[in-house]
């Protein structure tokens, strides 16, 4: 079993869904994404417009990140998903340069508030004490949906169907099919990282 | 009977020297290991996000290129002394005592720079012990410093030693050896935790792992040069004229050879901006965000001034070789900052479309936040109390 995604890059309309419903899933702190919509704004004024692409950890088959941590916190389980297991981690930050698609993200302080001079609120209170200060954290796939049976978040979420998930290793998944089908690209696929995420081209 | 004789070999090490003027430095070390444990203490209640100026884009700042710049001058030291005790280098063994004083004071120095960026110092010990990952460079390089400063700690005991008899000699000969072994093969590790990027094109490949051990090595020449100028106020006894004459032909070869690493690497980038060879971070070094810490600072401070001092003194004169080994210093920790603040430079290409734009602009804006200043001045305040102390109260002029 290896999950997968896949992002139609035709398909995504840059809304940010994913980015919120992440959010508001993992209840990641102010600053802290682990999923995230790049912009950039192509042509000039009146023929310019806006191309988004959606990024994630990639969950990579040979994943630098697990190789670069010396104390085994940056691990990979057996469905093809890399975690960071928090307790473990001393926050030496040699993941996030290893990592090419700058999936990880470090917390050096308290959680903030998305509310500039209140406290947090109930919900983020609860959240944060998911998050340890001084550690690096990242996307997991949703594991905690996928042991319900529920999609990633971001999958779920998505208004134009832009993301389809299941397992690369299984060829009768719909992932499967489609790379079949269409061909998908993953980004930056020369750094030799063999990504889990494919892109199918605008 | 036998306590007086002990007195007297003990005298033999530990003294008073009246002569030895080093108190400014001592209290100067003081000052900034209180100014500095301030800091720390507080990064360690407020965290990181507070006191330093990190982001996603730039995950490693200055106390990475601090950490690299003592414990780098470490092996280079180790080095230095590894040359003097294991080949009997006689301009070298003079001082060997200050050496090796000096490169364990550096490395601790060091180790208090990498404890203050980690944002777990504590956990590092425990699960290094209990779940190391083998396949980690940076694990190596942690097992490879520690075994530095232990093998460091125990030459330090050796020629210490009041009344050395023949088989510490020959002991003082491995020990010293062994720190040259192991200090060359820490500093190379360390250039592998950035070779061993293939995210970072900049850093990929081995030409980190030779940077590292030659500027680390001429920064050790640089900083005997230094500090013996520190310690005898720019008259240094003629007694010591080889050695510091001998010294300051090693610094010039080593910047000689940092002049050719150089060379080659801004050259085959350069020539080849396609072919992912961290084009991207030698524009910012060359004309971009970092041009003027790369030509003032590197070219100019650890290539141009001290070389053309040592040549043009005919590495002769003391003073001028104590200026030439300071000038160097400040520019061997510029080569340490640029590379790193360069290498990480935001990865980009068609492949990753929109990653040039925003990532970019936050990239450009890292500098280093007081907090980070002040852990640093940590690091030099523990170098300068620990060493400059211990010529107060050792004798560190006799050859062990």
């Amino acid at each position: 079993m290896r999950y997968g995604m896949i992002i139609d890059l035709a398909r995504c309309i840059g809304c940010n869904a994913c980015t919120v419903a992440c959010k508001s899933h993992n209840g990641t702190p102010k600053d802290i994404f682990w999923s995230q919509v790049l912009v950039e704004e192509k042509g000039e004024y009146p023929n310019a417009r806006v191309v988004p692409t959606p990024i994630l950890c990639m969950h990579c088959e040979d994943a630098p990140c697990v190789k670069a941590c010396p104390t085994g916190a940056s691990y990979k389980d057996e469905n093809g998903i890399v975690h960071v297991n928090q307790d473990k981690c001393i926050g030496c930050k040699s993941c996030m340069v290893a990592c090419a698609y700058d999936a990880r993200k470090f917390m050096g302080g308290e959680p903030k508030s998305y509310f500039p001079g209140k406290e947090v609120t109930e919900l983020e209170e609860v959240q944060h004490t998911e998050f340890s200060r001084g550690v690096v954290s990242k996307c997991d796939f949703c594991a905690d949906r996928l042991k319900e049976d529920l999609l990633p978040a971001c999958v779920g979420t998505c208004p134009a169907q832009a993301r389809i998930f299941g397992d690369l290793d299984d060829p009768g998944s719909e992932v499967s099919k489609i790379l079949v089908k269409k061909s998908g690209r993953t980004l930056l696929s020369h750094k030799g990282t063999k990504p889990s995420v494919y892109y199918l081209a605008r | 009977m036998s306590n007086d004789s002990s007195d007297r070999s003990l005298s033999s090490v530990i003294t008073w020297n009246k002569d030895v003027k080093v108190m400014p430095y001592a209290l100067f070390g003081v000052v900034a290991l209180i100014v500095g444990a301030v800091a720390a203490i507080m990064t360690l209640i407020n965290g990181h996000d507070t006191m330093f100026n990190l982001s996603p884009e730039v995950p490693w700042g200055l106390l990475i290129a601090s950490y690299a710049f003592f414990v780098l001058t470490a092996s280079g030291l180790a080095f230095i002394g590894g040359i003097g005790h294991a080949f009997g280098n006689s301009a070298y063994l003079k001082i060997n005592r200050r050496i090796v004083v000096m490169a364990f004071a550096v490395l601790l120095a060091g180790f208090t720079q990498i404890g203050m960026e980690l944002g777990h110092p504590l956990r590092l010990a425990w699960y290094m012990l209990v779940s190391p990952n083998f396949s980690a460079p940076i694990t190596w390089m942690g097992v490879l410093y520690s075994i530095e400063l232990l093998i460091l700690a125990f030459e330090l005991y050796l020629v210490l030693k009041p009344n050395p008899t023949e088989k510490d000699h020959r002991n003082s000969a491995v020990v010293g050896f062994c720190a040259m072994i192991f200090g060359v093969l820490a500093a190379a590790t360390l250039g592998f935790v950035f070779g061993s990027n293939t995210a970072r094109p900049f850093f990929h490949g081995s030409y980190f792992s030779t940077f590292f051990v030659v500027s680390g090595i001429t920064a050790g020449a640089a900083m005997l040069l230094f500090v013996h100028n520190l310690v005898y106020w720019g008259r240094v006894p003629s007694s010591l004229s080889k050695t510091m004459s001998s010294l300051g032909k090693l610094m010039a070869t080593g910047i000689g050879v940092m002049i050719f690493l150089y060379l080659w690497k801004i050259l085959a980038t350069v020539y080849t901006p396609a072919a992912d060879g961290g084009y991207a971070a030698i524009r910012e070094l060359l004309s971009g965000s970092l041009s003027t810490n790369f030509w003032g600072g590197e070219i100019l401070l650890a290539i141009v001034l001290p070389l053309f001092l040592v040549l043009i003194t005919k590495a002769q004169s003391m003073k001028m070789l104590g200026l030439a080994g300071f000038i160097y210093i400040v520019g061997f920790f510029f080569t340490k900052y640029d590379f790193i603040i360069a290498g990480q430079v935001p990865v980009g290409g068609d492949d990753f479309i929109g990653s040039g734009i925003n990532r970019m602009a936050d990239f450009q804006a890292y500098v280093p936040a007081s907090g980070e200043w002040l852990i640093m001045l940590l690091g030099c305040g523990v170098f300068f109390t620990f060493y400059f102390f211990a010529e107060k109260i050792l004798v560190l002029e006799k050859e062990s």
